[in-house]
């Protein structure tokens, strides 16, 4: 039988693992992304980025994740309004929808181009200098 | 003299034509004629081909053969994948505040032109057009084209900005598996 003393040394270490492991799960936050713009005739005409918190619980296992620095901010918005860029070619690589359409009337051409993202729940893990975002599917 | 003259040319004429149709029926059906008249860009190669092999004393240089393709051949062969490059091109609005902004909006409208692009080329393009014609004279025509797709990994290879227009070159790579048929 072992003594208490000799175990002691092993729970003290295993505890605050424990801890902030469990405040790291619950600083994981899911989101529903949803992206949209329009191209008419070759000039971008209407961008539009959705961002809200999701109601209810996401099913569903993290895909490829990318990490956004967080400048010591907190919401999503402002994370990705600072890595724009990045975000914008990470949700491009995702897949998006296309929809094009263009009419020829008596020689003079028109088009629409419509990419979507498709409302998507992403799983965000909020860290102290980065988050980390990946889509769930 | 001048009898055995003209008679000796006479025969030489009458041999070279001899000569001549004895060729033609000799080529039989892979004659040039039937070869540039009624017959498609494989077909042609392939008398092309047969041709130079009735030649064959000759050397013959700079022969193109091609790969003849069954018309049912898949596409997308397994193991084997298929590299599709595009270049898109897009305008900047004309009420931008910056040049930044320009080469911004530019590129994020050629993008968008190289996606359609791409979705052009893999599913392909619905088009319907009709006209309108009046008094022996066509007073409108309307052509219509769409195309609907998803387009995943699709890569940016280069991105060119030349006097407001913004050119950006992509490509995507199609694998059998990722079809999962």
């Amino acid at each position: 039988m072992r003594s208490r003393d000799g175990n002691s040394s092993i729970t003290r270490a295993i505890w605050p693992l424990i801890f902030f492991s469990s405040f790291a799960l619950l600083d994981a936050k899911e989101f529903i992304i949803s992206y949209r713009y329009v191209v008419k005739d070759a000039t971008l005409y209407n961008e539009t980025l959705y961002i809200s918190e999701a109601m209810q619980k996401c099913s569903g296992t993290p895909q490829e994740h990318l990490l956004l620095t967080t400048d010591k901010k907190n919401s999503l918005k402002d994370i990705i309004k600072n890595n724009e860029e990045e975000f914008i070619d990470f949700i491009h690589k995702l897949g998006l929808s296309v929809e094009h359409k263009e009419k020829t009337t008596n020689l003079i051409n028109t088009s629409t181009t419509i990419l979507t993202l498709k409302s998507t729940c992403f799983k965000v893990d909020f860290n102290d200098n980065f988050a980390t975002i990946a889509p769930l599917k | 003299m001048k009898k055995i003259i003209s008679l000796s040319i006479i025969l030489g004429i009458a041999s070279v034509s001899f000569i001549g149709c004895a060729q033609k029926t000799d080529r039989g059906p892979n004659s040039y004629r039937a070869m540039n008249q009624d017959c498609y860009e494989q077909k042609c190669i392939r008398n092309s081909l047969d041709e130079t092999s009735d030649k064959a004393s000759k050397p013959i240089k700079n022969i193109e053969v091609q790969r003849e393709v069954p018309q049912d051949a898949p596409i997308l062969e397994k193991n084997k994948t298929l590299r599709i490059s595009v270049v898109g091109q897009g305008v900047a609005p004309t009420n931008t505040s910056s040049p930044a902004q320009a080469y911004a909006l530019a590129k994020r409208a050629a993008v968008a032109d190289s996606y359609r692009l791409i979705a052009e080329k893999v599913k392909g393009v619905y088009v319907e057009g009709d006209d309108l014609i009046q008094n022996m004279m066509v007073k409108r025509s309307s052509i219509r084209t769409s195309v609907t797709a998803m387009v995943k990994n699709a890569n940016v290879i280069e991105t060119n900005f030349k006097e407001g227009l913004c050119e950006v070159e992509m490509e995507i790579v199609l694998s059998h598996a990722q079809f999962g048929h």
